[in-house]
């Protein structure tokens, strides 16, 4: 198993709160990776991390043996390590369409200049970034909405927009911020396959933090549980399902859970 | 420095009143008041009215600049502010409005008041010299005395009254407070008003030191802004903070640079983007974005 | 061409002539010279409402436009009375001077969001009026007065530019000046917002977090679209100063920098012609109010008012209906 990301003794400080303490795991090539917790666990503050929109206390983050921690987001961004956010993150008054082809202006092959003054290259690129984006959007699912307005669209499809648009940027690492959250049982059974499919057919490591127990269980290779800022545990599902420490995590922290 | 130390205090007070109106508006709305400037001269044209052509005494004076300017205020969000917030898809119309609104203060009392700068007879007599190490006209002290009387009163009326708690619900969190059972839209007004009632008051007292005039509204609105982000917007500690420290700055300034001509708000605004730079959310304000 | 339908291409003509050969026109029939400064005072406030409206694309109000349209003022001044430099080198100079400035202050204010932006770059506007009282190459309140009107160009012996100072009436002249810079400044907007840059633009606009995401650097963007921006507010304000031929502290000041945020809003934000809308119905109003005497400001404010209270989307938002764009 070659370790693709590569989290590394990440302590993470805000004043004298400890979000995360001493982290280390690695992701490998190709996996589902799922990072779990009670509220409060750390796991957005480790998210944050990775994709370097918050810097590390102490520690590192590692791609393909390269640091990108405490780095700005674009440069991580551009290096193929992508994140998604909840719903309401969006660009409101864009249609999907649009969305996710300017997701895709990191492919683009002319200058800016070029494009002011509509070069050849510059025509080129915007053809091609349309007919991804009519691909892209067929692959999700999404062809029949994608002259919607994002703020027109109900939640559900957010949050598969939010995942169009990871992906528009053709990562190798898309990290989901939990993607399941506030779905019914039906979509989330569809969005788990959506998710599977981002791995198997588009060759996308994919990494997720998540509330939802069965979907995650369902559809991560291994998980790494976190609770109060420490890592507990990591393994399969099965590991995980019948380890006393997380058991007890989440015992401990049932009223929490109610909340969500 | 004595002098210096003194009229920092006496600068700062009168300008923390100033900033303490506009981030109370800025906290309740999230409306940048524009006009707070246009509020505060004409709290100074009406103490100068009263006091200084009709002959009232200047405490009665003061009232009916304070109360000129809560009628004006609850009126303003009542009519203005209030169905513009509702009805614009933009948050930045307010913005729009209050510049309106500047503009409209400001014909207003150009109608009203004429463009001559205004003094009113002194409200007591007499200059205080410690050694000619410090010299204050007792003036200055009795007006430095009431804004920080009134800074109190403010303070106090916030934190131990049913209103003050309301207003302080409200500029938390709206819809929490809606859910309360606070009553929003007459919080609202109230909090405008009082917001517009402060610089009335700044207004009414500086008249008797500075006199007031036409031009005067702009440059005030902008040192308020200045203020507001120099402590953090919204904050009742940050304006206090931001009007003090600004007040010291531009007495250090007047005292020290004096000699190389108008530069002092140069500086005080290359310190201000410093500053900022490291701390967007000024010193008191919560972070944000 | 450049990506207009027929149909905007019969609109731009339209749009030509009536400028070009449509007003000359009406102006020499009506005999009402006086339009010509007026107009010509539109072209170029709406050069510098442009910057705002630009500013206003990576979602920051921008309030201190009035700043960099008297620091290009004075730059050109300086440059055509004290260095002796030909104003048509001295242009675009005061614009590159602005841009420059913007790029110093930009990098940390365009760091602060919505109405902190606003305020400090409104701060902007009263600190460089200050300045320019305080400093003694821009001669304190006294200003910068008799600069010599534009002096001719040629290449080659070719006449390009001619001289401004030998003509009989230069009113005509700036008024083309203004509107062909106008129309650069207008066909530059329109193209960079529908190109790449303006595409980035927008998802900043909308959301800065989620365009950090996908890889846009977002803060080069910021700094980018602030000078160019400022570029046009010095070119604006370089070209009013040589108009005037003079330059004052007060030429521009707080309250013009919130008239071209007014022009911009006004006119509507989702549209590239907005403020040059917005700028010829402000300034056009304000002018037909003349009349009033001491009540023009006080009926102006009060239009404005209602209009905000009645229109809150803009002026072109009549036409296009809600939720329209570009």
């Amino acid at each position: 198993m070659s370790a693709l990301l590569q989290v590394r003794n990440v302590t993470k400080k805000y004043g004298g709160l400890t979000a995360n303490n001493d982290i280390s795991f690695d992701v490998a090539e190709n996996e589902i990776l799922s990072v779990i917790g009670p509220n409060g666990a750390g796991k957005s503050t480790l998210f944050k991390m990775i994709s370097s929109f918050t810097p590390t206390t102490s520690g590192e983050i590692l791609y393909r043996g390269e640091r990108i921690s405490n780095l700005k987001p674009h440069i991580v961004a551009r290096k193929g390590i992508v994140r998604t956010f909840q719903e309401t993150t969006i660009f409101k008054s864009m249609t999907v369409r649009e969305s996710v082809v300017v997701a895709q202006h990191l492919r683009a092959k002319a200058s800016l200049a070029g494009y002011f003054w509509g070069s050849k290259t510059a025509k080129e690129d915007v053809a091609a970034f349309g007919r991804y984006a009519d691909e892209l959007l067929e692959f999700l699912g999404m062809s029949g909405i994608s002259n919607e307005l994002a703020s027109n669209l109900p939640q559900g499809n957010l949050r598969a927009l939010g995942i169009a648009i990871g992906l528009a940027t053709d990562p190798k690492v898309l990290l989901l911020d939990e993607p399941f959250a506030g779905m019914n049982h039906d979509e989330t059974m569809r969005m788990v396959d959506l998710v599977r499919s981002v791995r198997d057919e588009r060759g996308v490591t994919v990494m997720l933090v998540e509330h939802d127990m069965p979907a995650v269980m369902n559809i991560s290779d291994r998980i790494v549980v976190l609770n109060f800022g420490e890592k507990i545990a990591q393994g399969t599902p099965s590991e995980i399902q019948n380890n006393e420490k997380v058991i007890e995590a989440y015992l401990g922290s049932a009223d929490d859970e109610i909340g969500m | 420095m004595e002098q210096i130390l003194a009229n920092g205090v006496y600068l700062g007070s009168q300008y923390a009143m100033i900033a303490l109106g506009l981030t109370l508006i800025f906290a309740l709305m999230n409306v940048l008041n524009f006009a707070h400037g246009q509020m505060y001269v004409i709290g100074g044209f009406v103490t100068y009215t009263f006091y200084g052509q009709w002959g009232v005494p200047f405490v009665l004076a003061l009232v009916m600049s304070c109360v000129t300017l809560a009628i004006l205020g609850a009126l303003i969000e009542k009519f203005l502010f209030a169905p513009v917030i509702k009805g614009s898809a933009r948050e930045e119309s307010t913005m729009l409005l209050a510049a309106g609104i500047a503009f409209f203060l400001d014909a207003l009392i150009l109608l009203v008041f004429g463009e001559k700068q205004r003094g009113v007879p002194k409200i007591v007599d007499g200059v205080f010299n410690y050694d000619f190490r410090l010299i204050m006209p007792y003036d200055r002290i009795l007006i430095c005395a009431l804004a920080i009387l009134s800074i109190v009163a403010f303070i106090g009326l916030m934190q131990y009254t049913k209103t003050g708690r309301a207003l302080r619900a409200l500029a938390q969190d709206r819809t929490a407070a809606q859910l309360m059972g606070v009553n929003v839209d007459r919080y609202s007004m109230i909090g405008f008003a009082l917001g517009a009632m402060l610089a009335g008051l700044v207004g009414g007292l500086l008249v008797t030191i500075t006199g007031v005039n036409l031009g005067m509204g702009g440059p005030t609105s902008i040192k308020a802004f200045m203020m507001v982000m120099i402590g953090g917007a919204g904050v009742i500690s940050g304006a206090i903070w931001g009007g003090i420290i600004l007040g010291f700055m531009e007495a250090i300034g007047l005292a020290v640079l004096s000699q190389y001509g108008d530069i002092t708000y140069l500086l005080i605004f290359i310190s201000l983007m410093i500053f900022l730079a490291i701390r967007p959310q000024g010193l008191m304000g919560k972070p944000w974005g | 061409m450049f990506g207009f339908s027929a149909k905007q291409l019969i609109g731009v003509a339209i749009f030509l002539f009536a400028i070009f050969v449509g007003v000359p026109l009406i102006i020499g029939v009506t005999g009402r010279w006086d339009f010509y400064f007026t107009l010509t005072s539109v072209a170029l406030l709406a050069i510098a409402s442009a910057g705002v409206w630009l500013t206003f694309y990576i979602g920051r109000i921008n309030i201190g436009q009035g700043a960099f349209a008297l620091i290009g003022a004075y730059v050109s001044a300086i440059l055509v009375v004290k260095a002796g430099w030909s104003f048509w080198l001295s242009l675009p100079a005061a614009g590159v001077f602005a841009a420059l400035v913007a790029v110093l202050i930009g990098l940390p204010i365009l760091r602060l969001r919505g109405v902190y932006f606003a305020m400090i770059t409104l701060v902007l506007t009263q600190v460089v009026t200050l300045t320019a009282l305080a400093l003694p190459i821009t001669n304190g309140a006294k200003g910068i007065s008799s600069i010599p009107l534009p002096s001719g160009v040629s290449l080659f012996g070719i006449p390009l530019i001619p001289d401004f100072g030998a003509m009989e009436n230069t009113k005509l002249a700036f008024y083309y000046t203004a509107c062909i810079l106008m129309i650069v400044t207008y066909a530059a907007l329109y193209r960079l917002v529908n190109s790449r840059l303006g595409h980035l633009c927008r998802s900043m606009q909308q959301n800065e977090e989620l365009a950090s995401s996908i890889g846009v650097n977002i803060a080069h963007i910021r700094i980018v679209i602030f000078a160019i921006s400022s570029f046009f507010g010095g070119i604006g304000g370089a070209m009013f100063g040589s108009i005037a031929q003079s330059v004052y502290p007060s030429s521009f000041q707080v309250a013009d920098s919130v008239n071209f945020m007014l022009n911009c809003f006004l006119g509507g934000l989702g549209y590239v012609f907005g403020p040059m809308l917005g700028t010829l119905v402000l300034y056009f109003g304000w002018d037909l109010l003349f009349e009033l005497g001491k009540y023009q400001m006080l009926v102006y404010s009060i239009i404005l008012i209602a209009v905000i209270r009645f229109l809150p989307n803009g002026l072109l938002s009549l036409r296009f209906g809600k939720g329209g764009d570009k």
